[in-house]
């Protein structure tokens, strides 16, 4: 009998952990197509009863990529493989962040997807019709209260990630990013190429710079969530601003201190949010101190209330 | 807690508590924390007093009132209520005795955060945010949609 709870035990354990490793298997396969795979689509952001289109383009071989937002105030960013620029037409404004070669982005790398499994219980979810794609479910469920869950679906073809959906922890969507048309392939330089020459605007460069932010420090850190890069910032015109990122490997939230003027007016603590995003702001020491974060309110304000200042 | 909020921030906090929601509980509660571990006043409600009084005027055992000759049924009463109101002082204040923390003050329950407008850099602080999202490497750059309209109004023009 006992023998027959074990076999039964070993098979349900074999049967899990073959899902499991089906589905590293998917997101692995969404990885490698998002980077090595030239394309171009038109995609929805739908979050909080709004929705947005946007078009992507990418060029593989030049490891360019470009974003237009087609609704709303045009925006476009490009992303080679040291900057990022963000082209406001409307402020004649060029936004620059740049990748310095000792600083990578902290991009989850293929052989960091198994420590997503620390947090994220992720199984493989049905097979759908999206967008006239045949798609497969990768769904990543969270271990505790303190991230968001994701439901994928990757083309079974390209591998290419045609609908995310952010959900909360009753499951519902609170954010969701679909292809309704995407093309693999014939994607020329031009495409990539920002619309805008951007002569006679203004430049706002982000000069980052790895830094330590002396004094400051983040007492607890939210469970699964670990310190990536720490460093100095310039953001739109202000002074220099420190900046501290945690991620548990698939959602980070960035912590921004920035001096208060002394005759501004105190930042009005509190809680803002945009679909999956949070942002909650108060003051610490003469300083504001901003939280932004694709995690659950809690989490984010969480993290903000444990930011502290000690006299170096 | 005192001045910590101005203006229109405090009459949102105001309106808030006024509902007589989760906001009101937690004053409650928290008020009765900060008078238990501070030591002052009552550490527990008048009427909780009241109620433990009423409750005692209707138990028939006036416990061993035969062994306490000459105390008028008042006087027995009003024994009886002070040892228990002594007892509740006893739990309330063994109950609200400073403790141990059993976790670091940041995993304290939070009150619920006001809700305000998303800051006028905003967009700036998605932008700076969305480099360092692992999720670029799932999706490419769509995430960098999260951004806000500038001008909401005449996006729409």
């Amino acid at each position: 009998m006992s023998a027959w709870c074990s076999a039964a035990l070993l098979c349900v354990l074999a049967g899990t952990a073959h899902a499991q490793s089906d589905a590293l298997g998917w997101l692995r396969k969404i990885q490698d197509a998002t980077r090595n795979l030239s394309y171009s689509g038109t995609f929805v952001y739908q979050h909080g009863g709004r929705s947005e289109t946007s078009r992507i383009t990418r060029l593989a071989s030049a490891d360019t990529e470009r974003l237009e937002v087609l609704d709303g105030m045009p925006r476009e960013l490009v992303r080679t493989r040291d900057t990022v620029r963000c082209y406001l037409p409307e402020s004649r404004v060029v936004k620059v962040e740049r990748r310095t070669p000792d600083r990578n982005f902290p991009a989850l790398l293929p052989g960091e997807l198994n420590t997503l499994l620390t947090n994220y219980d992720i199984s493989l979810g049905g097979r759908r019709r999206i967008g006239g794609f045949e798609c497969q479910g990768v769904v990543l469920a969270p271990k505790d209260n303190l991230r968001y869950g994701y439901r994928l679906y990757a083309d079974t073809a390209s591998g290419m990630l045609v609908r995310a959906t952010t959900v909360d922890a009753a499951g519902n969507p609170i954010e969701q990013f679909t292809f309704t048309q995407l093309a693999i392939g014939r994607v020329t330089p031009e495409m990539v190429k920002p619309r805008h020459a951007a002569t006679g605007w203004r430049v706002e460069d982000a000069a980052t710079a790895p830094a330590r932010l002396a004094g400051w420090s983040v007492n607890a850190e939210l469970p699964g969530f670990h310190k990536v890069v720490e460093l100095t910032r310039r953001m739109g015109e202000s002074k220099p601003v420190g900046q501290l990122v945690f991620s548990d490997g698939l959602a980070a939230v960035s912590v921004f201190i920035e001096p208060l003027a002394p005759h501004r007016e105190p930042p009005r603590t509190g809680l803002a949010s945009l679909g999956a995003i949070h942002i909650y702001t108060r003051e610490v020491a003469n300083h504001m101190v901003t939280v932004v974060g694709e995690a659950p309110a809690a989490s984010v304000q969480r993290i903000a209330n444990a930011v502290q200042y000690r006299r170096p | 807690m005192d001045g910590e909020l101005e203006g229109r921030a405090a009459d949102e906090a105001f309106e808030l508590l006024r509902r007589e929601g989760e906001a009101a509980d937690s004053w409650r509660l928290y008020h009765l924390m900060s008078d238990a571990m501070q030591g002052q006043r009552q550490l527990v409600s008048p009427r909780f007093v009241e109620h433990v009084a009423a409750r005692l005027a209707t138990e028939p055992a006036v416990l061993a009132a035969g062994a306490l000759p000459g105390r008028t049924p008042f006087q027995r009463l009003a024994l009886a209520a002070a040892a228990s109101l002594a007892a509740v002082a006893l739990v309330g204040w063994l109950a609200f005795a400073p403790q141990p923390q059993p976790q670091p003050p940041v995993a304290r329950a939070q009150p619920p955060a006001l809700t305000v407008s998303l800051p006028d850099a905003a967009n700036d602080y998605l932008l700076a945010h969305q480099g360092f999202s692992p999720r670029v490497s799932l999706q490419g750059m769509a995430p960098y949609v999260r951004t806000v309209a500038e001008h909401p109004d005449e996006s729409a023009k």
